[in-house]
């Protein structure tokens, strides 16, 4: 067969090739079996080498217009195909309100998640998050906090105990101490963590739960702070209006000393027969107050220069108000639906 | 404490509406955890039984004239049997209105009633603890009175929470005096001057040998009556909780509740020599204490004792030998003071508690004890015992040591300033002595009944309690730069985010337990630990023991979901070393699946609790590539658990939970769990950007014939090596088993990434270094290309 019969057969079969193909893919085999580096094409170029060299050039322009001619026949079969492609495409209607596929979602306990919304507030304010031990001996736990054997509010933290000195801590407290003991003032750290009470469990109370406990040493730190930050801290956890009021109160580790009380987010302070808050207008926080002298004394800090103010919360409780649940129980019972609904 | 607001309004001018009582006591630092309201009674006034005489028509019914001051007598009937003429009683008129009826003009058996006699029950009293019958009154009371209104009946209790600091405020007067002070309005004290006798009468003797009794006043009072107590002090101890005995044990709580003093009183005449000892008791030492329990004590309890026997457990309670019974003519008081903390070890020892005790255990002021003493001599009196000459044994009262501070202080702590003649008009009407010095400070002087005020910082609150604790303004501080780290805290938030964004969800459980987690991992026929950690006083088995994992509540809680579930906890374990109790910080993944229908030699649920640990640890470390080993732990499948170590040391274990727990745990499908000691992982390395090279790569997947046992990891580490510089990845892929190979081998697909720096790299040069780097594998493993 000669060159041109060779063309016009070739063109004859990417004719027929062409007409055979559906769809952008097949074109794309299409293209290679023909203009491909080992396709047709190039196995007719190298049938160029036969001819005498006189006629070389004008076989070459032959092949090549015969390449120009296929390229363009592709390109436009190419579009054709694409546009059929995405018409096809846009004239899909599926029903979008038909349940979503479900990814493998995970989620932060709502006790944590309020730990370290809290934790994050004061870090905001420059304050470190220091987390310790949750088995602490009978120093951390009373002596040190002003808390001396005797003490008759040593009943008010009722402990479980591991050996005669050495106890699950009540309280997060302990943190107070050894944070002090490490660090000369400034000071200002928050202290999330588990603490442990022999308390009867029932809908308000379990014997084990968690708290946060704030510290702030420094010269000219006062009440007024305390109340700053906490006012900060509830706005951030329960709503924007949220307002702080203190109460006196009696802890042997602060003085003065102050029950933390916020607007009851339910009612918004309305009280009447709110569930939440028994008609009050406020919810119980926890404790707070100026850091006892004997307390810095403790840990050599002198209290006519430095002072400072402590709080101690309970999370499960905070949770509690604001997720709206009824028992608090199910903090520490992971049903699934719970865990879901606050995820 | 319950406070009832008709008693507290002897002393103090307070607002009508109990609500406000309350609200001002909770600002104050006195919580009210209740306000009891009380019914309202109409129509009760008291009558006089003039004439008392048979029903005509019934027996068991009696017919009185009721005098009841102004306007005819009534006539009325009654079943009850303790009425006689002469008695001052409670008479419902026509129209009262009782909390569980009205009174009605009505026929009793023909005769018309013109009202009704009533009980303590009628008037919302504890019926239990009052007469059997008719209520009644002292014959002072004139006919007519109204009954309610004179015994301030329809008047709320508040229950009032009392810090332990402030035991002089378990008191009706101290609590007065605080809403007085805080009010700026008098405080009404009772008569307290005392009416002892004169000299030269009888005297007791008191002996104190511990110094646990700081002081003692005895008193010795004669021609003492017993009977009941007038009607206003039953009432009013009934109101507060304490049930009406007789009148000498009532005067006792009366003063103790009105004052906080506790008091006891002796018969006298079974006091040999009218001689009290205070000392310790013997080993041994019987005691029956009036309410007939027996007890055996032992030095560490403080008696107070006649020469023969016991006859108080000092702060506790009085023996039954010597208490004071209708036969009483003769009594000692005693009004002591005793250390607080010896009391309270008392009483934890011998496990009760008394109203005197509990206010004894919070160290009482020494200076209550005259206090005490001089309120009950002029009730005695009043009821007509002969006080004689009291005396005091013991410390001499002190006055409290003057505390000195700085005016600035109280801006110092409070953040704004009181003007200085607030402050001391403040603390007056708390009882403080205030004095400025020069150079701005204060002397101030706490008042004798307050043993909880000892610095400044004590002071500063009684100001900002009586200022009002709502003056202290809102400021955020501006915090100095310091040197303390959150690395641990934000290590462990991290790992919460981390594992959330994998699809797990956080759980929180108990760390205590009972003995069934150790029952269940014995029943798998595996070693609980050896020496758990053990909560010495638990409140039930159920809290006995310290976790030493977070799988066995892990397990607990996917076997409950009883479908596939993923959660993760962070939290501390437990475990002994060297007798020594230490803890440290857990993070524990996993998820429950349903098995899959795959060969004995492979599981795919294992491979992704593998991923997950890989991208969990990614996350965690900076790094990338993490080898893993197989082992053996406590807990995880023998054949399905590996090791995953970084710089040669283990920083997890990921696995499937032993099946055998599985079982015992009662989960239906199998579970597979990642553990991590956090504590174990190295600080996060920042990862170095490398840029790709531009230049096209190749690759090669070779399909290589190899012993079953060998593990994917060993073959893809030698192929690496051996194939030199220019391999840039080697990751298997496939794994297969069976007629295809001999036995004993498997086939492991691995694809071989290849990439020169400089140049491309050639079909021929990449061929060359895969014909190496098999025979090389030949070499060390006998690892053949399936063809
Ligand atoms: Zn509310």
């Amino acid at each position: 067969m000669n060159l041109a019969d060779n063309l016009e057969d070739l063109r004859a079969r990417f004719e027929d090739a062409l007409k055979n193909s559906a769809g952008a893919s097949s074109l794309d085999a299409v293209r290679v079996a023909f203009l491909g580096r080992s396709g047709e094409v190039t196995a007719v170029r190298r049938s160029i080498g036969k001819l005498p060299p006189a006629e070389r050039p004008a076989a070459g322009q032959r092949i090549n217009e015969a390449v120009e001619q296929m390229e363009r026949a592709l390109n436009e079969a190419q579009a054709n195909a694409q546009a059929l492609e995405v018409g096809a495409s846009l004239s899909q209607r599926i029903d979008v309100t038909f349940p979503s596929i479900k990814p493998q979602q995970g989620s932060i306990h709502p006790m944590k998640r309020v730990m370290h919304d809290v934790c994050a507030y004061f870090e905001r304010h420059g304050f470190a998050v220091v987390v310790g031990p949750e088995i602490e001996p009978d120093y951390y736990n009373f002596d040190a906090l002003n808390i001396p054997p005797d003490h008759p509010a040593r009943e008010g933290f009722d402990s479980f105990f591991l050996t005669p000195n050495l106890l699950l801590r009540p309280h997060t407290s302990p943190m107070q101490i050894r944070t002090m003991q490490q660090h000369r003032p400034p000071v200002a750290v928050v202290v999330p963590g588990t603490c442990y009470r022999r308390d009867a469990v029932d809908a308000r109370h379990l014997f084990q739960f968690n708290q946060c406990e704030g510290l702030l040493i420094d010269e000219g730190v006062h009440m007024g702070h305390l109340k700053g930050m906490l006012t900060g801290m509830c706005r951030e956890i329960f709503g924007s209006e949220q307002q702080v009021r203190f109460r006196p109160s009696y802890f042997p580790f602060t003085e003065p000393s102050a029950e933390v009380d916020t607007t009851c987010p339910l009612c918004r302070g309305a009280g009447g027969e709110c569930r939440m808050c028994g008609g009050s207008g406020w919810i119980e926080l926890g404790g707070a107050g100026m850091v006892h002298p004997n307390v810095l004394r403790n840990v050599e800090y002198d209290p006519d220069v430095y002072s400072g103010w402590a709080f101690g919360f309970g999370v499960e409780r905070m949770a509690l108000v604001r997720y709206d649940v009824d028992d608090i129980r199910r903090f520490f019972e992971n049903d699934h639906a719970f865990l879901e609904q606050l995820a | 404490m319950r406070v009832p607001l008709g008693w507290l309004r002897d002393y103090v001018e307070l607002p009508a509406d109990p609500a406000a009582v309350a609200e001002m006591l909770a600002l104050l630092g006195f919580p009210v955890a209740a306000i009891e309201m009380r019914p309202a009674i109409t129509g009760v006034i008291a009558g006089r039984i003039a004439e008392l005489g048979k029903h005509p028509n019934a027996d068991r019914l009696q017919v009185g004239r009721i005098d009841v001051g102004d306007g005819a007598p009534l006539t009325i009937a009654t079943a009850a049997t303790n009425v006689a003429a002469g008695q001052t009683i409670a008479v419902a008129t026509i129209g009262a209105r009782l909390p569980k009826l009205t009174i009605e003009r009505r026929k009793m058996r023909g005769l018309e009633s013109e009202g009704m006699m009533i009980s303590a029950d009628e008037l919302a009293l504890p019926e239990e603890w009052f007469e059997d019958g008719i209520m009644q009154f002292d014959e002072s009371l004139q006919p007519g009175t109204d009954v309610v209104e004179y015994f301030r009946l329809s008047e709320a209790v508040l229950d009032v929470e009392i810090t332990s600091n402030r035991v002089d405020a378990m008191s009706l007067i101290g609590l007065a005096r605080e809403l007085a002070a805080y009010q700026n309005v008098p405080l009404r004290t009772p008569d307290l001057s005392h009416p002892g006798g004169g000299a030269g009468g009888p005297k007791a003797e008191v002996t104190i040998e511990s110094p646990d009794c700081r002081r003692f006043v005895a008193q010795i009072f004669t021609r003492v009556e017993s009977g009941p107590s007038p009607a206003w002090m039953r009432i009013r101890l009934a109101l507060a909780g304490q049930r009406p005995i007789n009148r000498l044990v009532d005067i006792s709580n009366y003063v103790m509740l009105e004052t906080a003093q506790p008091l006891h009183f002796y018969d006298a005449g079974k006091i040999p020599n009218k001689h009290l000892i205070v000392r310790d008791a013997r080993e041994g030492e019987r005691f029956v204490a009036l309410d007939s329990s027996e007890h055996e004590l032992n030095p560490q309890a403080l008696v107070i004792a006649s020469e023969t026997s016991a006859e108080c457990l000092a702060g506790l309670m009085g023996a039954r030998n010597s208490e004071v019974t209708d036969q009483t003519t003769e009594i000692i008081l005693e009004s002591a003071n005793f250390s607080g903390p010896r009391i309270r070890r008392t009483a934890g020892q011998l496990g009760f508690r008394t109203e005197a005790s509990s206010r004894h255990e919070k160290s009482l002021a020494p200076a209550l004890t005259a206090v005490g003493a001089a309120r009950a001599a002029q009730l005695l009196a009043q009821a007509g015992a002969t006080p004689h000459e009291p005396v005091a044994f013991g410390e001499p009262l002190s006055a409290a040591a003057p505390i000195e501070f700085k005016i600035s202080d109280v801006k110092r702590l409070l953040g704004y300033e009181l003007p200085l003649p607030e402050i001391s008009e403040r603390l007056d009407g708390l009882g403080f002595k205030v004095e400025p010095l020069t150079g701005g400070v204060l002397r101030v002087v706490p008042p004798a009944w307050r043993t909880d005020i000892t610095c400044s910082a004590d002071v500063i609150e009684e100001i900002a309690r009586m200022a009002g604790y709502d003056r202290i303004s809102s400021e955020i501080p501006a915090v100095r730069a310091h040197d303390i780290a959150s690395g641990d805290y934000r290590r462990e938030r991290k790992a919460a985010v981390t594992l959330a964004a994998l699809g797990y969800r956080e759980i929180v459980t108990y760390s205590l337990h009972g003995a069934q987690v150790y029952d269940k991992i014995r029943r798998a026929g595996l070693d609980p630990p050896a020496r758990p950690i053990e909560v010495q006083n638990p409140l039930s088995e159920e809290q006995r023991y310290l976790r030493h994992s977070l799988g066995p509540a892990m397990v607990t809680h996917l076997a409950n979901a009883n479908q596939p579930a993923r959660a993760f906890e962070i939290g501390h374990i437990f475990y002994n070393e060297d007798r020594q109790p230490l803890e440290t910080s857990m993070a524990f993944f996993a998820f429950s699946a349903e098995p899959r229908d795959e060969p004995e030699w492979h599981d795919s649920n294992y491979l992704r609790a593998k991923g997950d640990c890989e991208a969990f640890l990614r996350e965690m470390t900076g790094e990338s590539r993490f080898e893993t080993a197989a082992d053996e732990r406590e807990g995880f499948h023998p054949g399905k658990t590996g090791v995953v170590l970084m710089g040669g040391r283990e920083i997890a274990v990921v696995g499937q939970v032993d099946p055998r727990l599985q079982r015992t745990f009662e989960s239906r499908l199998p579970i597979y769990a990642c553990r991590i000691i956090l504590s174990t992982l190295p600080p996060y390395d920042v990862p170095q950007f490398k840029p790709p090279s531009k230049l096209p790569s190749t690759y090669r997947d070779l399909a290589l014939v190899c012993d079953a046992d060998l593990p994917a990891q060993r073959l893809e580490n030698a192929l690496r090596s051996a194939a030199g510089a220019w391999c840039t990845a080697v990751i298997a892929f496939d794994e297969y088993r069976g007629s295809q190979v001999p036995p004993g081998k498997k086939s492991l697909a691995i694809r071989l990434t290849l990439q020169k720096p400089d140049a491309t790299i050639t079909d021929a040069e990449a061929d060359a270094v895969v014909e190496k780097a098999v025979s090389a594998l030949h070499a060390e493993f006998g690892v053949t290309l399936r063809v």
